[in-house]
């Protein structure tokens, strides 16, 4: 019971709350429409998540994704403004990202610095610079193209299969075959082969050839893209741009990291198991909306699962 | 009368190895009594188990005729031993009066407040005692040099825990290996006040010199087994390191396939002309493909990081060192992809990914190209499973759930999935169970066997030479010499280690 407990434990968590919202919301919880509508909900905070693994599978982490992810947004508003073209502000909120990931990387991997002080100290800086450059102000209306805004609201047509009117929402789309290549990534590639290595010893991984500190610097690179992506995802969906608009994610991103890290063997993160503790998370938070709960309540509680999911394997790991 | 402490029966078995073989020690105070063997003799057992700090299989322990029990640290404590380990366990950021006062009550002065002068005092008056100069009482602990530390160690072993019985007998195990030749005879005269005071003191060290000039009796371990114990008047060194290296080494060690050939050709694969690092002097050597070299010198005297210079950790800066014609790598990555492999002295913190399983440890240093094959890896990793003989529940079993000598075969299914050009050791069975041991030796001498050349540290004497072709001697990180293994006696290639540098010449020969 205790080892099926232990690595199971949080899928069965799992279950456990879509039965329990299923009782409670016997009318709208389990239809295709709300079903459709969380899975557009958890996009965004999917993508961070499944790119955190990445670092977090060497046992690093980083807190200035919710920066990147805003910083990313108001660049790419910021130049439509401008006028430019969509791929111009696209390219542009990309590359910003992939460069605030690559100097975090810098910062851990060649200077050293533990990724705590590096990424906390980014944070506060890419936070800074989205807030310079929008001049602290919300870029929305006219200055937003339309396609950019549309990309959110629409989707592929699901009449093919049985749900007519429906559609698989294009940001659910994007957060799959984000899922899909950090899988490939992580589990079928050299490059996640040796990021496990370091994650289960920096030290034998180093003196047995590995390029740790390349490796460091790219997975913190594939981070700081994760988060941008999600960070445009965010301003298409709600069509509008502020500097602070990505600072949930990180704390959520993590969370749902550590519940997926709950299910490994050895307790090391698996990014379809991250995908587990976004579903938790999105759930509870979708579940408890429609049940009116306080939303302050949502996060007392989302918290509690979380230490408890955590507490929960570590107590079965020792057994 | 002095304090009469007899240990006897001393025993302890790991499964069926046994450690330590019913081995006695009389310790008898005001007198210093030297603990002698090679590693893994059972020289740490021993003082772990009169420590309390490991539960014997057998063993009895008196003090003036009264039974003692040992069951737990505190037992030790209260019984008046005091233990003083080579790596020391101060605390850095505490000032000086704090650490050796730590485990005694404070005390305190208006109302609570930590009385500071009184602690200085009785800190001082501490040292003072001990006859070891003063130090500044409120610096950091930190900030002392090793042999302060030591003294600070001495100090609050000298004073004692709260309720505990006033110390009577010191064990020091190892207290000069980071310390000069000025600061040994300082902490020298510490222990010759302990001494006059009445305590016995049980000194452990590998370096002869010091417990001829210091010590009055020694007892010699060997495999675990008290194989000597003698008053030093009536011993000499040559006795003491008979009793240490004995006389049955030859037959543990496989033998070359071939006749011993001294030519191995003109395939060099690595070598060193008038190389100095960091820590490093004076290498010269060449070493050619099918040869062993092995790495010989007392424990720290610069074998790791001769090892590392080819691995790209220790940069030269005077000399010229090269691997197969080219200059020596300049990071492991580059030094694996040149065909070389490493096989470090710590597997658990430099070896292996403990929690992951002997696939993921094996493939490590040979993932090449985009994605990796998982079939391939298996099929790799059970072929390297049955050469090895690797005693695992599958190719995913965490490597931590495995013996000792199971996980360092796994760090040689790492070497053997792409077989070197040269190969590192770092003791490579070290903490390794017998049979292992004799399947590790006979994976080096097949790998020679197919042109490896093989660098070889290894603090177990009679493994270097049973293994190695050649032993470089390494004094302080600098090379005092090399000698053909062929009728060298384990007395004699000890005896390099300990000689001063121009006696050792003699018995090197030149041919480099």
């Amino acid at each position: 019971m205790i080892p099926v407990l232990r690595h199971l434990g949080t899928l069965i968590g799992l279950v456990v709350i879509v039965l329990f919202f299923a009782a409670q919301l016997p009318d709208t919880f389990l239809t295709a429409r709300n079903l459709i509508n969380i899975s557009q909900q958890i996009a965004m905070l999917s993508v961070v998540a499944f790119t955190m693994t990445v670092v977090m599978v060497m046992n690093d982490f980083d807190l200035s994704v919710g920066s990147t992810a805003s910083l990313a947004g108001i660049v790419a508003a910021v130049l439509f403004a401008m006028g430019f073209p969509i791929w111009v502000g696209v390219g542009a909120a990309l590359a910003a990202g992939i460069l605030g990931g690559l100097i975090n990387g810098a910062l851990v991997a060649y200077l050293g610095i533990l990724p705590f002080v590096a990424t906390l100290g980014t944070l506060t800086i890419f936070s800074g610079l989205a807030f310079f450059i929008s001049g602290g102000e919300t870029i929305f209306g006219r200055d937003i193209p339309k396609p950019f805004a549309e990309f959110a609201r629409s989707g592929l047509p699901l009449d093919g299969v049985g749900l007519a009117g429906a559609q698989l929402p294009y940001l659910t789309i994007v957060a799959i075959v984000t899922l899909a290549l950090v899988w490939v990534t992580l589990e079928h590639t050299v490059f996640g082969r040796k990021l496990y290595a370091i994650g289960g010893n920096i030290e034998a991984a180093r003196l047995a050839g590995i390029d740790v500190a390349r490796a460091r610097f790219a997975a913190f690179g594939i981070t700081g893209f994760g988060a941008a992506v999600a960070g445009l995802m965010y301003a298409s969906r709600v069509a509008s741009a502020n500097p602070t608009q990505g600072a949930g994610l990180m704390l959520d991103a993590i969370a749902a990291v550590f519940l997926g890290m709950t299910m490994g063997k050895q307790g090391e993160p698996r990014v379809l198991a991250t995908l587990v503790g976004v579903l938790i998370l999105g759930i509870l938070d979708n579940g408890l909306t429609q049940m009116q709960v306080d939303s302050y309540v949502r996060e007392m509680l989302v918290g509690s699962i979380v230490i408890a999911a955590v507490a929960i394997s570590s107590l079965g790991r020792r057994a | 009368m002095p304090d009469i402490i007899k240990f006897s029966g001393l025993t302890k078995r790991y499964g069926t190895a046994c450690v330590l073989d019913d081995a006695s020690l009389l310790l008898v105070g005001g007198r210093v009594h030297a603990l002698m063997g090679e590693n893994g003799a059972g020289k740490s057992t021993l003082i772990k188990l009169i420590a309390g700090a490991l539960r014997p299989d057998q063993m009895t322990a008196r003090k003036n005729g009264q039974d003692l029990v040992l069951r737990s640290q505190a037992d030790a404590m209260a019984a008046g031993f005091r233990f003083i380990h080579q790596e020391m366990n101060i605390v850095p950021q505490l000032s000086v009066a704090e650490n050796i006062l730590l485990g005694q009550p404070v005390p305190t002065r208006w109302g609570g407040l930590v009385d500071w002068p009184e602690m200085a005092r009785r800190a001082a008056n501490a040292l003072h005692q001990l006859g070891a100069p003063a130090l500044n009482m409120r610096r950091a602990a930190g900030s002392l040099s090793p042999v302060e530390r030591m003294l600070v160690k001495l100090a609050a072993a000298f004073v004692g825990h709260e309720g505990a019985q006033s110390p009577c007998l010191y064990v020091l195990d190892e207290p000069t290996a980071a310390l000069s030749q000025t600061e040994a005879d300082a902490l020298f005269s510490v222990i010759a006040r302990l001494k006059s005071q009445g305590a016995a003191i049980l000194y452990v060290s590998h370096r002869l010199n010091e417990v001829m000039q210091i010590c009055d009796d020694v007892t010699v371990l060997r495999n675990g087994r008290a194989v000597m114990t003698a008053p030093l008047a009536n011993t000499s060194k040559d006795e003491i390191i008979l009793a240490m290296t004995g006389r049955a080494v030859a037959d543990a060690f496989p033998p070359r396939p071939k006749p011993v050939v001294w030519d191995f050709g003109d395939d060099v694969i690595c070598s060193a002309q008038y190389v100095a690092t960091k820590s490093l002097s004076d290498l010269n050597f060449t070493l050619r493909a099918g040869e062993i070299l092995g790495i010989g010198g007392l424990a720290g005297a610069g074998q790791t990081a001769l090892l590392r210079l080819f691995l790209g950790l220790e940069p030269p800066y005077k000399g010229m060192a090269k691997l197969m014609r080219s200059a020596v790598p300049q990071s492991p990555s580059a030094a694996w992809a040149r065909g070389v492999a490493y096989v470090p002295q710590e597997r658990r913190t430099e070896g292996l990914m403990m929690a992951m399983g002997t696939r993921p440890n094996a493939m490590l240093a040979h993932y090449k190209g985009m994605f990796a094959r998982l079939r391939n890896e298996r099929v790799q990793t059970e072929d390297l499973t049955a050469r090895l003989g690797i005693l695992a529940a599958g190719p995913e079993q965490p490597v931590w759930q495995l013996s000792g000598g199971n996980q360092q075969k796994v760090v040689f299914a790492r070497v053997l999935a792409q077989p070197p050009r040269l190969l590192l050791l770092d003791d490579p069975t070290r903490g390794v169970d017998v049979g292992a041991k004799y399947e590790i030796y006979n994976l080096i001498r097949e790998l020679s066997a197919k042109g490896c050349a093989i660098l070889l540290a290894s603090s177990d004497l009679p493994e270097l030479l049973g293994l190695s072709d050649r032993i470089l001697v390494l004094q302080s990180g600098r090379q005092t010499g090399i000698l053909k293994t062929d009728g060298l006696e384990p007395s004699d290639l000890l005896r390099t280690f300990y000689a001063a540098p121009p006696a050792a010449k003699s018995l090197i020969s030149e041919t480099i």
